[in-house]
């Protein structure tokens, strides 16, 4: 059957009473970049260490082109990856650390020799070649742990949260050269991470996870514009959930208010997402009260509280708020019905 | 700071008085020994009538002296080999491993640290004349592995501790089964532990002397069991001129460790 590169099938691990990773299947396609995506806890680490090898399912298996790995030691399973603490060898320079997965390999000296050169350009880091780890930055020794990591040109690269102890504006560099590393080398990436942001901005398509389960998986404007979960929704970005009745097909909002955004087939209460920047402030629609006002240089955010109570969240463009109202106004908040989104579940 | 040295006015003079004073309290009687292995007095009289090298120069040419010292360097040397293997081998069960019984384990391991050498002297003495050890080297390393170990294990347990175990996933990662991994990676990381458990474990066999007596025989001396028959027998000079050579030793040994220390900071 056409190719799952990478396969998970009914993925399995409890620790004792807890179950970490429950009954996950997932197939991943040769030179993707997959982020596992969720809140500590959810089975996302769990899940890239048992691909790892360094944590043996209870069920379920590892599949990578067709090949069973569950039986196979990691040191065997050529697969590549970054720690989120610093992994280099302390003992080693930058250049002996890169190396040193080929000289396991016992690779001709001038192959290593050659190998090593190529990944310290490909990193950007052929002036540090000399230095111990202790005398790198952190944010260039998860280069040189990169550079180690593709050095024997694994089958796969898993990156554990590689970012998460840098500050915000080295994580951007090194997230841009994390995207570039991946086009240049059309490698196949697994990427773990708790930050949205990072998610959105890296992968080609991210994996939900909840409870050790898969919630959702999409790509990024599959899982922010059509959540198949209120999890999801408040997740991936921020989202103002509404409880409304469906009649013969039509949302009805608490107060009465019915929108002209025909659901076929669907009836009884249901969630409607509205994202804060989908909301504007208007002459007519729902009526509201100012709570809160915030100037953000490009977008004004507001609180409002509608007349059942709910405090939603406004985001308007500068430019774009030819009305300005202030905390206590009274004004109405407008809103295309056809972006209301019904959650399914 | 309630104590803070700059803040304290007169109570600094004092401060320094009690410090000085502790400080010759200690240093005083090496002091007193190293002024009195160049006495010229047979009696170790003091102040010394004179000075002398006659008590070096008798000291260096005593086979027995030589002899027991040389039995103390080999097995100082031969316990630290030995406590540092096994050390290790407990260090990746206590630090990696994950069995029942692991904290009683190490509890235990500890054990010899806290019994009176007295005892330990007495119960391995009856067991080795069971098993016709007493007497004999691999006795003597036996017994003094079981005082050295504790200090290797608890050094390199704490070592391998602080080493991220990721180091060795890395390693793994990159092809190294995990015995290479340990070997390349993790023992490289933790040479200072493995350099303090070596030291700790030479030392604690090179000045022991409670179980050593139990284990020695006529033919099988260390120098501090030598050392204690020669002040029992004849309080004489030579005892002073050995005692002095250790405490040059002791010294350099030091400035090895620091050396070694600094140097592996870079």
């Amino acid at each position: 059957m056409s190719g799952a590169y990478l396969e998970l099938r009914n993925l399995r691990k409890e620790f004792g009473d807890f179950v970490a990773i429950n009954n996950i299947s997932l197939r991943i396609q040769k030179g993707e970049f997959i982020t596992f995506l969720g809140p500590s806890g959810s089975g996302k680490s769990t899940t890239l260490y048992a691909i790892a090898g360094f944590i043996e399912p209870n069920a379920g298996d590892v599949l990578l082109n067709g090949r069973s790995l569950v039986r196979v030691s990691p040191n065997h399973r050529d697969i590549g990856m970054v720690f989120q603490r610093y992994t280099l060898f302390p003992h080693l320079t930058v250049a002996e650390n890169i190396a040193f997965p080929l000289r396991v390999r016992r690779r001709p000296k001038a192959e290593i020799e050659a190998k090593v050169k190529e990944m310290l350009d490909l990193v950007h880091l052929t002036p540090m070649r000399d230095r111990k780890p202790a005398q790198l930055s952190g944010g260039q020794q998860q280069r040189v742990a990169l550079a180690r990591a593709l050095a024997y040109d694994p089958q796969i690269l898993l990156m554990d949260e590689p970012l998460s102890a840098l500050d915000k504006k080295l994580r951007e560099d090194i997230q841009a050269e994390i995207e570039r590393i991946h086009l240049e080398t059309g490698v196949t990436i697994i990427y773990v991470t708790h930050d949205q942001e990072e998610a959105l901005r890296l992968s080609d398509r991210i994996v939900l996870f909840n409870h050790g389960g898969i919630e959702q998986v999409g790509t990024g404007e599959d899982l922010y514009d059509h959540p198949v979960s209120t999890f999801t929704a408040g997740f991936i970005g921020n989202s103002n959930l509404i409880d409304v009745h469906l009649q013969s097909g039509f949302p009805h909002l608490p107060d009465g208010t019915k929108l002209y955004n025909y659901q076929p087939n669907r009836e009884g209460a249901k969630r409607l997402m509205l994202r804060p920047e989908d909301l504007f402030l208007a002459k007519e629609g729902i009526p509201v009260q100012i709570t809160g006002r915030t100037y953000l240089g490009d977008v004004i955010a507001y609180m409002v509280r509608t007349g059942w109570g709910q405090e939603l969240s406004v985001r308007t463009q500068r430019q774009d708020s030819n009305l300005q109202a202030y905390v206590g106004d009274t004004v109405c908040v407008g809103f295309n019905h056809e972006k209301a989104y019904i959650i399914p579940e | 700071m309630l104590l803070d040295f700059s803040q304290l006015g007169w109570w600094r003079i004092a401060l320094c008085a009690v410090a000085g004073v502790a400080v010759v309290f200690l240093l005083a009687p090496l002091c007193l020994l190293i002024a009195l292995s160049f006495d010229s007095s047979q009696w170790l009289q003091f102040p010394p009538p004179g000075w002398t090298l006659q008590w070096y120069r008798e000291v260096l040419a005593d086979p027995n002296w030589l002899n027991s010292f040389l039995t103390s360097v080999e097995l100082g040397i031969v316990v630290t080999l030995a406590s540092v293997f096994l050390g290790l081998l407990a260090g990746f069960a206590l630090a990696r491993g994950n069995f029942p019984g692991r904290e009683m384990l190490r509890g235990f391991f500890l054990t010899p640290m806290i019994m009176p050498s007295i005892v330990l002297g007495i119960a391995l003495y009856a067991t080795f004349l069971r098993l016709h050890l007493a007497g004999t080297f691999l006795g003597f390393v036996l017994a003094h592995l079981v005082l050295a170990l504790p200090f290797s294990i608890v050094a390199i347990t704490s070592a391998l501790e602080q080493t991220d175990k990721s180091l060795e996933d890395a390693a793994m990662l990159c092809g190294a089964s995990l015995w290479e991994a340990r070997v390349r990676v993790i023992l490289p990381a933790i040479r200072h532990g493995i350099f303090s458990a070596a030291i700790f474990s030479f030392l604690t066999s090179w000045d022991e002397v409670v179980v050593a007596i139990f284990m020695a025989s006529p033919g099988l001396q260390t120098l501090p069991v030598r050392m204690l028959g020669e002040v029992r027998q004849n309080l004489s000079p030579d005892i002073a001129v050995v005692s002095s050579l250790l405490v040059l030793g002791t010294i350099l040994l030091m400035g090895l460790t620091a050396l070694f220390n600094k140097d592996s900071k870079r």
